[in-house]
């Protein structure tokens, strides 16, 4: 039963005074991280490694695991209010999140958020518990040819991601997917479409794109409509109180998200972002009202969110069981463990068991704490919405300039920033939705990159797609995806 | 310091004069600065070490570790900050400091990818554009199978690549021409592989390791850091490090070297600091001594077990001869590939 | 022929995928992958083609081919943007705590906030604020400029 007396010594560690304040510290520092637009866990964990040194490592680990789950947390309150995501994983949490806040609604919005999160965040922990030894099989299942199928499922949805004009939304999925060739290309070493700009070769960073597609093409809008609708946005954050028809439809994303949002987390390379946006499209799928969504829906507000924090809970299983890390977060934090001497690895979990149960320990009550430290904020950081407009838009475009500025220290990312914005704007005005966009943005180079490896290996041979049962299984998914929605469209008419 | 006296021309009298004096006195403060004062030199403002990387890489880490150490055990009184400046596998960060020219509070984290990127037409400045302090520590190669593979050392893959190069797929986490591809061509080379048809794929997205594990590559191209614990797990085997003599440590010490095995080749993934172009000889003398008491220190010595990193050190003229002989030898193995791009 | 703004988007989106497709032609060539990496821009371009050939024979909804903005507030959103690209310009010189500053005050006031001293207070408040968040706590170093620290 060493299992049992590791999960006991784990809790002890995670139920120590010293546990509980740097839990806290961790989780505290992660909210406010995720808040600012741009600047992410990874560079906030960076920076903790060499104050970290000394520390005991189960401790350090603790509070460097707060940062970044308090971080996926806390980005959705910038997504909600300003339409300007603080990390990557929030991004699709803009969608319903943002026009619940400008419908008078902020509070709520925050709440269902903060309550999803919570939700997903511990269902992920209960999972990563129970099953983490388990899951490991899972994580190394996937190699180039079914990644290539996955992101080929996720992109099947840049239809239903539309609204209007189907074209459109195709055109604006094409354009986000060209955005991902630029720079160096992995396989051959050639610069794609850097016209000889040293910035341009390691590509495009997302949140650069999401910032200026979302948070600053939403201020253009602010700007030119600020005389003609005075009222255009209630000034009001409305109540925190979630009725009972609000729970019932947060129950079944919750519930779903919670789950597949932690085996996305589980694979390798997948994580937060690629998880709340499938999660988003699944609800979409399965809502009998899609057409709500992107206009302040319950449903589409849930899913992200849920999907997020439980994929970040899911991240933690290649990285504590196998020693793997599978998304740029946790190899920062693989980073942290070999510093404070201990080694990560298929052997952690025997080798250390204080360590890891220690860890997944204080997750419970980390999500606790991220729970009642957001909700009793939220009046608080709602009321950012009441400072008046002009001096509120010239504070979120400085938050986005520090945050993207912050990600590569780089000012030509500020232009970049401002390019898109333009972008965004051109493309609102003429009713080109943005997210299909940001998708093939995400997803285009991943699948690029994983078709071309499979090819690699395999010399060319479509075999290597057909050998392998989970790629073939996700293709019929696709397929199914595409065919169903026209096949019901048909029977309606 | 220049554009505050400009500025005094079109302020008002008594601004003026109050921004003079401010002026004088800084100016005086800092007067040491100048190149003119001979011998001693040291720094007198916060030094600033770009890590041309993200946060948690190699080049970050090693830079965050020496500027920790320098304050805390109080070698240099100056503020030490590391910058990250990301992107172009090193160039946006040479490219930024090349422009500090002659600026003595700027140096830089480098490593073989300042030879080989250059090489691959990715960047304009290479290591001839910088001076050289000093190089501080090696980290070297290994190549991983899985635990099962038909392979036992590095003869039987090179038996098996020679007859049909094509069969084996190598998979790392640079680019092709770069570090993890490198380190394998250059020893498949001289073990008699064909390496133009080295089938190599590149996965940037953190799924090197999973992909050795589930059988989508055969063998996996790294640091020997990487390899350790799931080396002592059982799950893989290390064929070869790249290191002339085998390691120290536990686990690495029963890694067999490439040489060892009869390739007579070898390896280093060196890391030293590069100050701007045109910077003036006794700061460089200045951060030499210091880098000397670094690598000497206790505490330097306990973060190099931490991470397995080996002592190399080397500086002036030593260190610029390692590194000509060493693009040199890069040069050679690119146009072979015939990824070589001449400017 | 041009009269929709459909129509007029397609004609842009056409040129740009010629303009992308030339230049993914002139990719140089790596002979040891079987894709190489102009393989998937090609396609990307040849698709955009489709597309927006097809976006040019779909009809527009009227309601949205009129777009009306009116000048003043796009000289403020153009004010906006040149804000935008002189604070780049000037973040590393001049150091984060005073573009940001001037940067808060100026677009607040471009933007009709007309209570300079409120304005003024948060505008060098909030970026000292965060300054020291990130150079204390953070240890994260944002451009020091000509300011002291």
């Amino acid at each position: 039963m060493g299992g049992l007396e590791g999960l006991l010594s784990g809790f002890q560690v995670a139920f120590s005074v010293e546990g509980i304040i740097f839990v806290f510290i961790g989780v505290l520092a992660g909210t406010f991280i995720g808040m600012l637009p741009g600047l992410g866990p990874i560079s906030a964990i960076a920076v903790m490694i060499p104050i970290s040194y000394g520390f005991d490592p189960t401790i350090a680990l603790v509070m460097m695991a707060g940062v970044y789950y308090g971080a996926v947390f806390g980005g959705s309150t910038s997504s909600i209010l300003l339409n300007a995501p603080g990390i990557s994983g929030t991004v699709a949490t803009a969608f319903d999140g943002h026009p619940l806040a400008k419908q008078g609604k902020a509070g709520k919005a925050l709440a269902i958020a903060a309550i999803s999160s919570f939700i997903g965040g511990t269902v992920g922990i209960v999972l990563l518990m129970l099953f983490a030894p388990m899951l490991a099989s899972v994580a190394i299942a996937f190699g180039p040819p079914e990644y290539f199928a996955l992101m080929l499922v996720a992109l099947t949805a840049i239809a239903s991601l539309s609204e209007g004009s189907l074209v459109k939304a195709f055109i604006s999925g094409v354009i986000g997917f060209m955005f991902a060739t630029v720079g160096i290309d992995a396989q051959t070493g050639t610069p794609r479409f850097t016209f000889g700009m040293t910035n341009l070769l390691s590509g495009i960073e997302f949140l650069v794109i999401a910032l200026g597609l979302f948070a600053l093409a939403e201020i253009c809008f602010l700007i030119i409509n600020s005389f003609k609708e005075k009222n255009n946005i209630h000034q009001n954050i409305g109540s925190l109180k979630l009725t009972k028809s609000d729970l019932k439809e947060m129950k079944g994303p919750a519930t779903r998200q919670s789950f597949l949002g932690f085996i996305i987390g589980v694979l390798p390379g997948a994580g937060a972002t690629i998880a709340s946006f499938i999660g988003y499209i699944v609800e979409k799928k399965l809502s009998k009202r899609p057409e709500q969504f992107g206009k302040g829906s319950i449903k589409g507000l849930t899913a992200p969110e849920t999907a997020n924090n439980a994929a970040t809970s899911g991240a933690f299983v290649p990285l504590l069981s196998l020693g793997i890390p599978g998304s740029g977060t946790t190899a920062v934090l693989l980073g942290a463990l070999l510093v404070l001497g201990v080694q990560p690895g298929p052997l952690l979990f025997e080798d250390e068991p204080t360590l890891f149960w220690g860890v997944i320990a204080s997750m419970y009550i980390g999500n606790v704490f991220l729970l009642i430290l957001n909700l009793p904020l939220i009046p608080y950081i709602s009321k950012l919405l009441l400072i008046p407009r002009p001096l509120l838009i010239s504070l979120v475009i400085t938050f986005c300039m520090l945050g993207v500025y912050a990600i590569s220290f780089n000012t030509f990312d500020i232009y970049l920033l401002l390019i898109f914005g333009v972008i965004g704007f051109l493309m609102r005005l003429a009713r080109f939705p943005a997210p299909p966009f940001i998708l093939s943005f995400i997803l285009g180079g991943m699948m690029e990159q994983s078709l071309r490896q499979s090819l690699t290996i395999s010399e060319g041979g479509l075999g290597i797609f057909l050998e392998s049962p989970i790629a073939m299984a996700l293709f019929i998914v696709a397929l199914l995806s595409i065919v169903i929605p026209a096949f019901k469209k048909k029977t309606i008419t | 310091m220049l554009y505050k006296n400009e500025r005094v021309i079109t302020l008002g009298k008594k601004w003026g004069l109050i921004l003079v004096f401010v002026s004088m006195v800084t100016l005086i403060a800092c007067s040491n600065n100048n190149k003119a004062v001979s011998g001693e030199w040291s720094p007198k403002e916060s030094i600033e070490v770009v890590a041309p990387a993200g946060a948690g890489s190699g080049w970050d880490t090693t830079a965050r570790m020496a500027a920790k150490i320098f304050e805390e055990e109080g070698m240099i009184e100056q503020d030490i900050g590391v910058v990250n400046k990301p992107g172009g596998g090193g160039a946006v960060g040479w490219a930024y400091v090349a422009e500090k020219a002659g600026n003595p509070h700027h140096m830089f984290i480098a490593s073989p990818p300042i030879i080989d990127v250059p090489l691959n037409g990715q960047s304009q400045y290479d290591h001839n554009d910088f001076t050289p302090i000093a190089n501080v520590i090696a980290d070297y190669g290994a190549f991983a199978v899985r635990a099962d593979s038909k392979w036992e050392n590095l003869n039987d893959l090179f038996e098996d690549m020679k007859k049909d190069p094509s069969s084996v797929t190598i998979i790392g986490a640079s680019s092709p021409g770069s570090m993890d591809h490198i380190q394998f061509v250059k020893i498949a080379k001289e073990a008699g592989v064909d390496i133009k048809k080295i089938k190599y794929v590149s996965e940037q997205d953190g799924g090197t390791l999973t992909a050795l594990l589930n059988g989508s590559a055969d063998v996996y191209s790294t640091g020997v850091a990487e390899t350790i614990e799931q080396a002592k797990a059982g799950k893989i085997k290390v064929l070869g490090v790249t290191s002339e003599e085998r390691l120290e440590g536990e686990v690495i010490s029963e890694f067999p070297t490439v040489q060892e095995q009869g390739i007579d080749s070898y390896f280093v993934n060196w890391r030293g600091f590069f100050a701007p172009p045109d910077t003036d000889e006794n700061a460089i003398d200045f951060y030499v001594s210091k880098f000397k008491e670094l690598n000497e220190s206790e505490a330097w010595k306990e973060i190099r077990k931490q991470y397995g990193w080996d002592e190399m050190f080397m500086y002036g003229e030593e260190y610029k001869d390692f590194l000509d002989e060493q693009k040199e030898e890069s040069e050679q193995l690119l146009d072979e590939l015939g990824i070589l791009k001449n400017e | 022929m041009l009269k929709t703004l459909n129509r007029k988007i397609a004609v842009l989106l056409w040129c740009i995928a010629i303009l992308y497709l030339f230049f993914a032609y002139r990719l140089p060539s790596y002979a040891y992958v079987p894709i190489d990496s102009n393989a998937l821009p090609i396609i990307l371009g040849i698709l955009l083609l489709v597309l927006s050939t097809i976006l040019f024979f779909e009809k527009g909804d009227v309601e949205n081919d009129k777009l009306n903005i009116n000048k003043t507030d796009l000289l403020k959103l153009l004010g906006v943007f040149l804000l935008i690209v002189l604070y780049a310009s000037f973040l590393e010189s001049l150091g984060f705590l005073i573009v940001s500053t001037f940067f808060i005050f100026f677009c607040s006031y471009l933007l009709g906030y007309r209570k300079h001293v409120i304005n003024a207070v948060i505008a060098i408040l909030v970026p000292l604020t965060f300054y020291l968040l990130f150079t204390s706590a953070l240890q994260i170093r944002l451009p020091q400029g000509v300011m002291p620290f």
